[in-house]
C-alpha cells in the first residue's frame, strides 16, 4: 500500500473515533435547521394570513430560509457569521486532533518510524483534515435538505432553487478552508503546543486585521500625524487602502457569505443600503477570494513542509 | 555476516554541546546488543538518529543496509523513551491505528501481538486507564506488529516492577529467537546482562566499550557484587563468610551484607550451604552501571 493511502486510512480511523467531532456535527447538522424551522413555523402561523403576507412576502421569506434549498444555504452561510466562525472552530478541532495530539501525546516518535515518509504523513493529515471538514459541510447540506423537506409538509415551501450554484459555493468554501488548515498545522508545529497553536489560529488573523484597522483609522485623522505622514511620504497610501481586499478572513468566508447579499436583494434591500451590505459581506468576487486564499495556502504550505521535513523529533 | 545496524562517525550537536561524538559501531543481523550508559550519556539521541527522528550533525547511520531516514524503517520496531499512545483510543485501536499507518499488517496480527504480551483482556480498555506496566507491554506489542527485523528499545523496562521486568525479558528472548536484531539501551547492567550477546558502552556521547559481556566483566576486573544474606544461625553464617574470605557487615540479628567477587557471585549460596549455613534468603543488589562506569573509564573509582 502506498504510504499516502496508509496515512489517510489511519488518520481517518482516528478522526472517526473522536467523540467531540460528533458533538460538533450534531450541533451543526441539527440545531441550525431545527431553530430555523421553529422560527418559520411561528412566522407562518402568526403572519401567513395577515396583511404582511400581501403579495406573498412571508411565503417568499419562508422559501428563502426554511425551504430545502433555504436550509441547505443557511447551513453554508450561518457558520460563516458566528464568532468565531464554526468553520474555524472545526478547523482548529481537527488540527488539534491530527497535529496537536501528536505533539501533546508525544506520538511523532512513533508515527514517523511506522511511516517514515514525512511528506506522506503531512499530506495524508492535510487531506484527512480537509476531507473531514468537507464531510461536515456535506452533512450539513444534506441535513438542511432533509429538514427542509420535512418543512414542506407544514410550510408553504418547495424544493426549487439553484442547487448547482449552491453546490459550487459549498465546494469553493471547503477548498478555501485549506489555507486555515495549513495555517493551523503550521502554527501548532512551530509553537510546539497544540493549545497555543489553536488559540493563535482563532485569533491571529483577526488580531492582525484589527491592528490594520486601528492604524488605518489613525492615518486618516486630520491634521497630519506621524503615521499618515509616513504613508504619504512613502506614497503607499493607495496600496495601504487596498490591503483589506487581501485580508485572510475577508476572503476566507467569501463563498459562504455570498448568499447573504443575494438574500438582501430578494428581501428588497438595495445596494444603496451600504451599512447592511458591509455588515454581511464585502462584496469581493469569488474568483478574487479563491486566488487570494490559494496564495495564502501556498505560503503556509511551503512553510509547513519546509519546517516539518527538517525538524528533529525531540 | 550481514550488518543490520551501522553507525559511522555519528555526531549530534545541540548548540555548543555534543550529545553524541563520532560514534562508530555495527550490529550484525540476529544479534542482541545492550547499549549501556549512565543517564545523559547519549543513548536516546543515538537511538533517535537510528530511527530517523533526529538528523545527525555529522556522520551517517544505516539500518538493514539503507541509510535512515528511509523506507527500511518500516521493518524496524521501536520503543523510545516513555511509551506514548492516543489516550482516548483503546489498546486495540491504538494497535489498529499503527497497523493502518504501516499499511502492510494483516488484521489477525493485532490479536497475535496482544496475546504475545498478555494484553488480550485489557485490549478494549481506553489507554488512559492503563498502568505503566500495561503501557510498556502494549508498546512492545506495537513494536512487534509488523514482525520487525530490527528492534530499537530505549530503556524498555523503566517503571516496571520486578515481575514485569522478568516478563519483559522473557518476551525479548522470544523475539530474539525469531531472528530479529535487537539494540536495547539501559543504564542498569543487571537489566540486560541476562540476554545480550554484546555490549556497547557509551559515556558523555563517546563510545567507551564495544565487546562481549564477558570482556566487559574482565575489564571491570575486581568488580564485586553486593549481597544481603539471612541465615538460620548468624554465627555459622559469619564464620563461613570469614572462611570464604569475603568482607561483610552484620545486618540485624540473622544477616549480613557481603561483597562477593563477581566471578564467584553465582556460587555464593552453594558455597555457604557447603559450609553448613542454612540460608534463609540471599538477595543481590543491582549493580548500577553508573558505578561500573567509574571503574571502566576512571580506574581510581572517583567521579571525573
Amino acid at each position: 500500500m502506498s504510504p499516502l493511502l496508509a496515512v489517510i486510512r489511519a488518520e481517518t480511523f482516528k478522526v472517526l473515533r473522536k467523540r467531540r467531532l460528533y458533538v460538533l456535527a450534531g450541533l451543526y447538522w441539527v440545531l441550525l435547521p431545527v431553530l430555523a424551522l421553529i422560527v418559520a413555523r411561528v412566522l407562518n402561523t402568526t403572519l401567513a394570513s395577515s396583511f404582511a403576507n400581501e403579495g406573498g412576502n412571508i411565503d417568499q421569506t419562508l422559501q428563502l430560509f426554511a425551504s430545502p434549498i433555504g436550509l441547505a444555504r443557511l447551513a453554508l452561510t450561518g457558520p460563516a457569521y458566528t464568532s468565531p466562525t464554526l468553520y474555524i472552530v472545526a478547523v482548529t478541532l481537527i488540527a488539534a486532533l491530527l497535529i496537536g495530539d501528536e505533539r501533546s501525546q508525544n506520538m511523532w516518535k512513533t508515527v514517523l518510524v511506522v511511516q517514515p515518509s514525512r511528506v506522506a504523513v503531512m499530506t495524508g493529515k492535510v487531506i484527512v483534515a480537509l476531507g473531514s471538514i468537507a464531510a461536515l459541510m456535506a452533512g450539513a447540506a444534506v441535513a438542511g435538505f432533509i429538514f427542509g423537506a420535512i418543512g414542506t409538509t407544514f410550510l408553504p415551501t418547495h424544493f426549487g432553487g439553484n442547487w448547482l450554484e449552491l453546490a459550487g459555493l459549498y465546494g469553493l468554501q471547503a477548498l478555501q478552508l485549506l489555507a486555515p488548515i495549513l495555517l493551523a498545522f503550521l502554527l501548532i508545529t512551530l509553537v510546539k503546543s497544540g493549545v497555543l497553536g489553536v488559540v493563535m489560529v482563532l485569533f491571529l488573523p483577526s488580531l492582525i486585521e484589527t491592528i490594520y484597522t486601528i492604524i488605518n483609522t489613525i492615518s486618516q485623522v486630520q491634521p497630519l500625524n506621524r503615521i499618515n505622514a509616513v504613508f504619504q511620504a512613502i506614497k503607499l497610501q493607495a496600496v495601504w487602502q487596498e490591503l483589506p481586499k487581501y485580508f485572510f478572513t475577508a476572503n476566507l468566508y467569501a463563498p459562504g457569505r455570498k448568499p447573504a447579499t443575494s438574500w438582501l436583494k430578494e428581501l428588497g434591500v438595495g445596494e444603496e443600503f451600504e451599512p447592511l451590505q458591509n455588515l454581511l459581506g464585502n462584496g469581493l468576487p469569488l474568483t478574487h477570494s479563491a486566488l487570494v486564499m490559494a496564495g495564502y495556502a501556498l505560503i503556509f504550505g511551503v512553510l509547513l513542509y519546509w519546517w516539518f521535513l527538517r525538524r528533529d523529533i525531540d | 555476516m550481514t550488518i543490520a545496524i551501522s553507525a559511522t562517525g555519528l555526531t549530534k550537536q545541540y548548540g555548543r554541546s555534543k550529545a553524541v561524538t563520532d560514534l562508530t559501531f555495527e550490529v550484525a543481523q540476529g544479534e542482541i546488543v545492550g547499549f549501556l550508559g549512565p543517564n545523559g550519556a547519549g543513548k536516546t539521541t543515538t537511538l533517535r538518529m537510528l530511527a530517523g527522528l533526529v538528523r545527525p550533525s555529522a556522520g551517517t547511520c544505516s539500518v538493514l543496509g539503507a541509510s535512515v531516514p528511509g523506507p527500511t524503517l518500516r521493518r524496524v520496531g521501536t520503543m523510545i523513551e516513555e511509551p506514548s499512545f492516543y489516550p482516548y483510543l483503546t489498546g486495540r485501536d491504538n494497535l489498529r491505528h499503527a497497523a493502518l499507518l504501516h499499511g502492510d499488517v494483516p488484521a489477525t496480527r493485532i490479536d497475535e501481538a496482544l496475546e504475545f504480551v498478555l494484553m488480550q483482556d485489557a485490549a478494549n480498555k481506553k489507554v488512559r486507564a492503563y498502568s505503566q506496566g500495561m503501557r510498556q507491554r502494549l508498546a512492545l506489542a506495537r513494536a512487534l506488529l509488523w514482525r520487525p527485523q530490527v528492534l530499537l528499545l530505549d530503556e524498555p523496562t523503566n517503571g516496571l516492577d520486578p515481575t514485569g521486568i522478568a516478563e519483559f525479558r522473557e518476551a525479548l528472548r522470544a523475539v530474539a529467537q525469531s531472528g530479529a536484531t535487537v539494540l536495547v539501551s539501559s543504564h542498569i547492567l543487571a537489566e540486560v546482562e541476562k540476554f545480550v550477546d554484546r555490549v556497547l558502552a557509551i559515556d558523555k556521547g563517546n563510545l567507551r566499550f564495544d565487546g562481549t559481556l564477558s570482556a566487559l566483566l574482565d575489564r571491570m576486573g575486581d568488580q564485586q557484587v553486593s549481597y544481603t544474606v539471612r541465615a538460620a544461625d548468624s554465627a555459622v553464617l559469619r564464620t563461613a563468610l570469614g572462611d570464604l574470605g569475603y568482607a561483610f557487615t552484620p545486618r540485624g540479628a540473622d544477616g549480613a551484607d557481603v561483597l562477593v567477587p563477581r566471578e564467584r557471585a553465582d556460587d555464593l549460596v552453594s558455597d555457604l550451604t557447603q559450609r553448613g549455613v542454612k540460608v534463609l534468603a540471599a538477595a543481590a543488589h543491582g549493580d548500577d552501571l553508573e558505578a561500573a562506569y567509574l571503574k571502566l573509564v576512571n580506574p581510581s573509582g572517583r567521579p571525573t
